[in-house]
């Protein structure tokens, strides 16, 4: 069943992808100019357009049957100026909004044209696309079975093996008795091989040396599970809860390249590096929706975004109706312990990177760190202090000279393993 | 010559008593019960194997269990939208006001968690008195209305404004009178306010009446002077000091004002200058300012007018028909003394009064007049307006009650159902007025007789602005969202009056920009930055006197005879205010409730102050009830022997016995506003009265003897004709032992030391409370300072010694062969972790809690202690504090830290500690890692005077210096160098590194 259920989707995929192309090539002579126009649109466009949202200027779409060409051109090449010229149409359109649309003299006609032919054509996203994305997801879905599949696969192949082994183990023995039993020896009986079986465990049992040598493995095995265990205690490394908003450090530190203190600005001056309040978010998000991925609608993630501000997408505004974002906090440092970012990402300067991981490549943030005592004294121990530049470490830095002459300056030097550094 | 003198911290360890030496043996109050255990009885009690191992099993089982909890999920919510200003993490500052002085308010993500003093302030120059320092606690204080009252049913502001109107509308058009009584009301905006209330209905009168009254000075200055104005006194320009009664250091008018003024005169700079100004003070029970004098004279106060007559006299000022004061030889003697030094210092002399008795206060005039002091010290033309109530309008306001001609009455921060002298007359004539409106934050006394109670804002919630002197605006500026439902009282009056302008936030800006502003030339922004706007002063005039006194000495005589009645167990009974709790209006603040009072060391309670002689005649021992009695009140109190009160007096604190304050200060200690008199139109504070005993005994709950330093030699003072000869006199640097256990220390970065000038600490205690607020101390009860368990992390020690000419006392048993207990001295000192270089404490502890730090600090990781105790058990100083309790998480300490609300006052940089383990001072190294830290984001050499500790920061008189002793130019360095400089128990060789200067005393050899 599942064979052909999969037959059906690909056989489907196949159609609806050749229906697609045939549908651009006929579009081709457009096709080819609104290609060009996407990327300057994506470009030059997106901060205040959508082709069928309104952002901060209106959505474009029809505004090619709105306004001529030749308009458009002087509109988009100059705005300002287009509306200072007293044009009754530009004019009116200026009152659409109190930011004024920015001009763009870089852009030649050709470009704008190539706009105007992308806003026309809108994305290439046809009827089919939630089918394809729909497969997409049934792919995945199928790919997660597969590797179960083949988990279990390898599993049963192991055992069969086993069984086979076992067989012809036994096939073996069978043959070589009645091979024996052939040449005219005797051959004991099964019951007494058995009986002879459970005497030699019974002897076994009997063995001193070998059940202490039991008894030591068992002590060694658990105690080091214990020991270990108890190391761990408390120690939440890899702990990766599930977020109010499916919110990926990959794609926005990673991907998009956004410094880590665009939005964890605490992290410069102060102890918190401190979650973003979602004005900042909102930043980009008042005109990046994602939409494209949901069918023209405002992504469910970003939506959550609105939500928690109350945010109307038409009139631009917060609501009263609020309700903050209840984050679930990965990195817990125990109350005794006080560590300030401020210190190590602005005087240290440490990458954020050196204790949080590979945040970049990180789709839902765990915890990278032990955030042990250990951890943090090792640390202190080995790096040294980056004292140059700095003059508050002059009189320090000269003082220990005196004592210690060519050493490492390390942060435990300078007193960064003393308790009352980070326990007050 | 000091070497042999004695000191002692309470009668108790100078007569050693039996019970005394028996517990001075052991660092805590309450042994572990080893020795009951460990007995017979102990060992022989059944406890067979099955019930061991059962109980043993269960412990196990539970304890498993209790470690099988999940990880808490913390979450963690930024804000919507961020304010701008605001960085989680780091503290904003905005200028603010309390109680007319300009202070900064530190807050931590919109919430203030700690008041400091204003530099710009010119009254405190940036400090702060203990009331101050306590203040941010009252804000999230439980005890609050959360919503305002409409007839003892919870209501909103909507309701209440109507059925305001209405009624104040009825009272309009009946013509029927409006009063508006409150404290003193010296913010410009809240008189405008007033003013506009009164221009909408014309029947209102504002009256102004105060707790503690200063009546008498206001209306002595309308008599000799025709100014009738608290005048602005100037103990920074007086060479020579007398005070009869004014507690100029604690209590009276400015004291913080005051305290910095005297200060300068007798601080290390003016020492080195070889100058120090001298101090007597005649009083009748021990105040602060008199534990500080050079000399003090118990005198009672049937004496006091009587005094100032004849020293009015003895500097040639025309006085008939006084006479000498017989009973009272040495007051006699002084009288003399300090007339002749009066004479010679004249110009730069202040004489004053803490009575509020008009005719007494014509006398002071006349006095400072004759001396030249007007002008000088004392400076009429640049009044103070922290005071302006008159006794006499309330007494009027009753009457006119009682007459049935008030119709609508508001009280704005007055309470006179508890403050007034006859509050009986008062609540009977308040049933007859027809619209009671209290501005109160609590349904106090006086608020739960109004049928509306519209609760006022809090300072830190609120605007407004104070003109405490003349010349010198303050501007107070909210840093919080209101914590309940309250509004301003000024908003109220706006829309009451149907003001134009209801916003008062409006209203202020406008009144500003019409006055202060547009003279200054400061712009609102500029106010805001700098909090406060000082006019230029106008010189100060000078002044005579030419009264003729005889009615006023018939007066006085006439008041002295009356005081001083005699018969059988009188007594004359003398009221005053405590440091802390003051009047009383903020007794449900449990930081002040558990600040010692300076002198007697009590918490939680007031008493009946006696001398220890005169109570041995009347047969009463320490801590006996005792009932005073005059013929309209009496109480009960529990007796507190104190050396230096006057023989024949007792002295009983105002501001306790609130019924209604609130969880912390209701029921705490008895009334004694009750015991006022109002005679010729002022209420006085002394009246006659008689002493009986009362049955039963009374444990006060007393700091003053925990930690006993076992007679060893560690305050030091010498007289000032020494200090001049030689300036490390007194210092006892001469047997130091340096043989040392341990091997040297160094410090090659920073090393953090104090020093401490005991001649410029006059043991007002704010240096507690700060380090209460900065440090996250716990408040713990009166029953937990009983069993010696307070948590203060500096506390101030007061030390007596008794100068009874050449019969220095030495010796413990000695105290018997003393005449009387009147001539005692007192030095305070503060005492706190001495961060030792060698110390004691962390020798002994087994795990490493308390080990030192490259930077010359006695670090504590709490997390690390296991509680055994050793270190305080070695601590020479006696300054470990031990957790008992969980008191953030026992609902027996319900104080502030185990409540939703009022733990929003913590510190979030400090931990709050769990029970069984050790703190102590720390240094406020949360203060020095952030100053640091700012030096090295700054990328900048860490400038001396960037950390200040918090004791530091709030001391009136800069009597703590903190800073880096291996910086030759620090402040602290250089005072560290003084030749008054000594190290407590220098002897035992631990290297504190806190340093003390010898309390340098003006004594004149008579």
């Amino acid at each position: 069943m599942r064979s052909i259920s999969l037959f059906f989707r690909s056989v489907t995929k196949s159609l609806i992808l050749i229906s697609f192309l045939s549908a651009a090539a006929v579009n081709s002579a457009s096709a080819q100019d609104a290609a060009a126009g996407a990327a300057i649109f994506k470009q030059k466009c997106t901060a205040c357009h959508g082709i069928e949202k309104a952002v901060v200027g209106p959505a474009l779409k029809g505004v090619d049957t709105k306004y001529d060409e030749a308009w458009l051109i002087k509109w988009i090449k100059n705005a300002p100026a287009f509306i200072a010229s007293g044009d009754a149409k530009a004019v009116t359109a200026s009152a659409y909004s109190p930011a004024m649309m920015s001009a763009f003299p870089e852009l030649s006609d050709d470009d704008i044209k190539n706009i105007i032919a992308y806003v026309k054509v809108g994305d290439p996203k046809p009827a089919a696309a939630p089918g394809a994305a729909q497969a997409g997801a049934g792919g995945a879905a199928d790919q997660g079975g597969v590797s179960n599949f083949m988990l279990f696969g390898l599993l049963a192949v192991i055992i069969i093996a086993f069984l086979v082994i076992l067989v012809l183990n036994k096939v073996i023995k069978t043959l070589e008795r009645v091979m024996l039993q052939k040449k005219g020896i005797e051959v004991e009986e099964e019951e007494a091989a058995d009986k002879d079986r459970f005497a030699g465990l019974k002897k076994l049992s009997k063995n001193k040396k070998f059940i202490l040598f039991i008894v030591l493995l068992c002590i060694i095995f658990l105690g080091s599970a214990g020991w270990k265990g108890m190391w761990e205690t408390g120690v939440h490394t890899g702990y990766q809860p599930v977020q109010p908003i499916k919110f990926s450090h990959q794609l926005h530190a990673g991907v998009n390249k956004i410094d880590c203190q665009y939005c964890h600005s605490g992290a410069f001056t102060s102890k918190n590096a401190s979650i973003p309040s979602l004005n900042v978010c909102m930043n980009c998000h008042n005109y990046v929706t994602a939409s494209e991925k949901y069918d023209g609608k405002t992504s469910p993630e970003i939506m959550k975004i609105y939500t928690a501000l109350d945010y109307n997408e038409d009139t631009k505004q917060y609501g009263e109706n609020t309700k903050p974002v209840e984050w679930i906090r990965i990195h817990n440092l125990p109350d005794l312990a006080y560590f300030n970012h401020s210190q190590h990402v602005s005087v240290a300067g440490i990458e954020c990177q050196k204790c949080h991981g590979p945040i970049q490549t990180m789709e839902e943030v765990y915890q990278y760190s032990p955030l042990t005592m250990k951890w943090c004294i090792n640390c202190h121990k080995q790096t040294e202090v980056d004292h140059k530049d700095n003059p508050y470490y002059d009189k320090l830095i000269a003082a220990h000279d005196k004592l210690k002459k060519g050493e490492k300056v390390t942060a435990a030097v300078l007193g960064g393993l003393e308790c009352s550094k980070c326990h007050y | 010559m000091e070497s042999n003198k004695k000191y002692w911290k309470g009668l108790e360890e100078l007569q050693n008593t039996k019970d005394f030496a028996e517990k001075s043996k052991n660092e805590f109050a309450e042994p572990l019960p080893m020795e009951e255990v460990l007995n017979e009885a102990g060992l022989s009690t059944v406890a067979p194997r099955r019930d061991f191992l059962k109980a043993l099993g269960f412990g196990l089982g539970a304890v498993t269990l209790a470690a099988c909890q999940k990880v808490p999920v913390h979450k963690s919510i930024p804000y919507l939208v961020k304010p701008e200003e605001i960085v989680p993490g780091i503290p904003n500052y905005y200028t603010s006001t309390f109680n007319g002085h300009s202070v900064l308010v530190k807050t931590r993500e919109g919430r203030p968690i700690k008041i400091e003093g204003n530099p710009n302030c010119i009254l405190s120059k940036g400090s702060l008195d203990a009331k101050g320092q306590a203040s941010v606690l009252d804000l999230y204080d439980v005890s609050k209305l959360k919503v305002p009252v409409l007839n003892d049913a919870d209501s909103n502001w909507e309701s209440i404004d109507k059925f305001v109107k209405e009624e104040l509308l009825k009272a309009k058009t009946g013509g029927k009178k409006i009063r508006i009584v409150s404290s003193t009301v010296n913010s410009p905006s809240t008189k405008a306010v007033i003013a506009d209330f009164t221009a909408q209905y014309p029947n209102t009168k504002h009256i102004q009446v105060d707790a503690v009254s200063y009546t008498g000075i206001i209306k002595a200055n309308e008599n000799s002077f025709g100014k009738a104005v608290l005048p602005r006194y100037r103990f920074d320009k007086a060479d020579l000091i007398v005070s009869f009664g004014a507690d100029f250091l604690g209590t009276w008018i400015s004291p913080l004002e005051f305290s910095r003024q005297y200060v300068s005169k007798r601080n290390n700079a003016s020492l080195e200058g070889k100058k120090m100004s001298r101090h007597i003070q005649f009083e009748t029970g021990m105040s602060l300012t008199g534990s500080n004098a050079d000399a003090r004279l118990p005198l009672k106060p049937s004496e006091e007018g009587i005094a100032l007559l004849n020293l009015y006299a003895a500097l040639g000022g025309v006085v008939t028909g006084s006479k000498p004061l017989a009973n009272n030889q040495n007051a006699e003697k002084a009288i003399a003394l300090a007339a002749k030094e009066l004479s010679a210092a004249k110009g730069a002399s202040l004489v004053i009064s803490g009575s509020n008795d008009v005719s007494i206060q014509i006398v002071v005039n006349a006095i400072n007049a004759l001396l030249g002091s007007y002008g000088t010290t004392i400076d009429l033309d640049n009044p103070s307006y922290q005071y302006a109530g008159n006794d006499a309008e309330f007494v009027e306001f009753v009457n006119e009650m009682n007459r049935g001609e008030v119709d609508a009455v508001f009280f704005l921060n007055s309470n006179p159902a508890y403050e007034f002298n006859d509050a009986k007359a008062f609540t009977d004539a308040l049933s007859k007025v027809k619209l009671r409106v209290s501005f109160a934050d609590r349904k106090d006394e006086t608020a739960s007789l109004c049928q509306v109670i519209a609760p006022n804002h809090h300072y830190l919630e609120s605007w407004g602005d104070s003109n405490p002197v003349e010349g010198y605006y303050t501007i107070v500026q909210p840093t919080i969202n209101p914590v309940y439902n309250s509004r301003s009282a000024e908003q109220g009056l706006l829309i009451w009056s149907e003001n134009a302008v209801t916003d008062y936030y409006q209203y202020i800006q406008n009144n500003w920009s019409r006055s202060v502003l547009a003279q200054s030339g400061t712009t609102w922004k500029e106010l805001l930055q700098k909090g406060s706007v000082t006019l230029p002063a106008r010189s100060a005039g000078v002044y005579s006197f030419s009264r003729e006194l005889n009615s006023v000495v018939q007066t006085i005589i006439a008041e002295s005879n009356s005081l001083a009645k005699g018969g059988e167990n009188a007594i004359e009974l003398h009221i005053y205010q405590n440091v802390a709790i003051g009047d009383g209006k903020s007794a449900n603040n449990p930081w002040l409730q558990e600040l010692p009072d300076p002198v007697s060391k009590v918490t939680w309670d007031n008493y009946a102050a006696i001398n220890p002689k005169f109570a041995e005649k009347l047969g009463i021992a320490e801590l006996d009830l005792v009932e005073i009695k005059t013929e309209k009140y009496s109480v009960t109190l529990p007796v507190l022997l104190q050396p230096g009160q006057a023989n024949g007096t007792v002295s009983v604190a105002l501001g306790y016995g609130r019924v209604k304050a609130g969880k912390a200060g209701s029921e705490v200690g008895k009334n004694a506003y009750p015991f006022l008199r109002l005679v010729n139109a002022t209420l006085q504070i002394s009246t006659a009265a008689s002493i009986s005993k009362a049955s039963g005994t009374y444990e006060l709950a007393q700091t003053q003897t925990h930690h006993t330093i076992e007679g060893r030699n560690v305050v030091r003072e010498t007289t000032l004709k020494n200090f001049l000869k030689d300036p490390t006199a007194g210092t006892g640097h001469a047997h130091v032992n340096k043989y040392d256990l341990w091997n040297e220390f160094e410090q090659p970065g920073h090393n953090w030391v104090m020093a401490i000038d005991l001649n410029a600490c006059t043991g007002c205690g704010a240096c507690i409370v700060a380090c209460n607020a900065e440090n996250n101390i716990p408040v713990v009860g009166r029953d937990e300072v009983r069993r010696r368990r307070e948590m203060h992390w500096i506390r101030i020690d007061r030390y007596y010694a008794i100068n009874d000419g050449d019969n220095k006392v030495t010796k413990e048993d000695e105290i018997s062969k003393l005449e009387n207990l009147d001539n005692v001295s007192v030095i305070h000192q503060p005492m706190m972790c001495q961060h030792c270089d060698h110390a004691p404490c962390e020798t002994v502890c087994p795990v490493l809690a308390t080990v030192h730090s490259s930077e010359g600090l006695n670090q504590m990781a709490y997390n690390r202690c296991i509680g055994t105790r050793y270190c305080a058990n070695n601590c020479p100083y006696k300054v470990r504090r031990f957790n008992w309790f969980n008191y953030w998480n026992d609902s027996r300490f319900d104080n502030y830290m185990n409540n939703e609300f009022t733990q929003l006052v913590l510190n979030p940089d400090v931990t709050t500690r769990s029970r069984g383990v050790m703190e102590k001072c720390s240094m406020c190294v949360q203060r020095i890692q952030a100053g640091k830290l700012s030096a090295k984001l700054d990328k900048r050499k860490l400038k001396d005077g960037d950390i200040k500790v918090a004791c530091q920061q709030t001391c009136p008189t800069n009597a703590i210096i903190f800073g880096d002793g291996n910086d030759p130019e620090s402040e602290v360095s250089k005072a560290l160098k003084s030749e008054r400089t000594y190290y407590v128990l220098e002897e035992i060789n631990v290297k504190p590194g806190v340093g003390y200067q010898t309390k340098v005393r003006n004594t004149v050899e008579v």
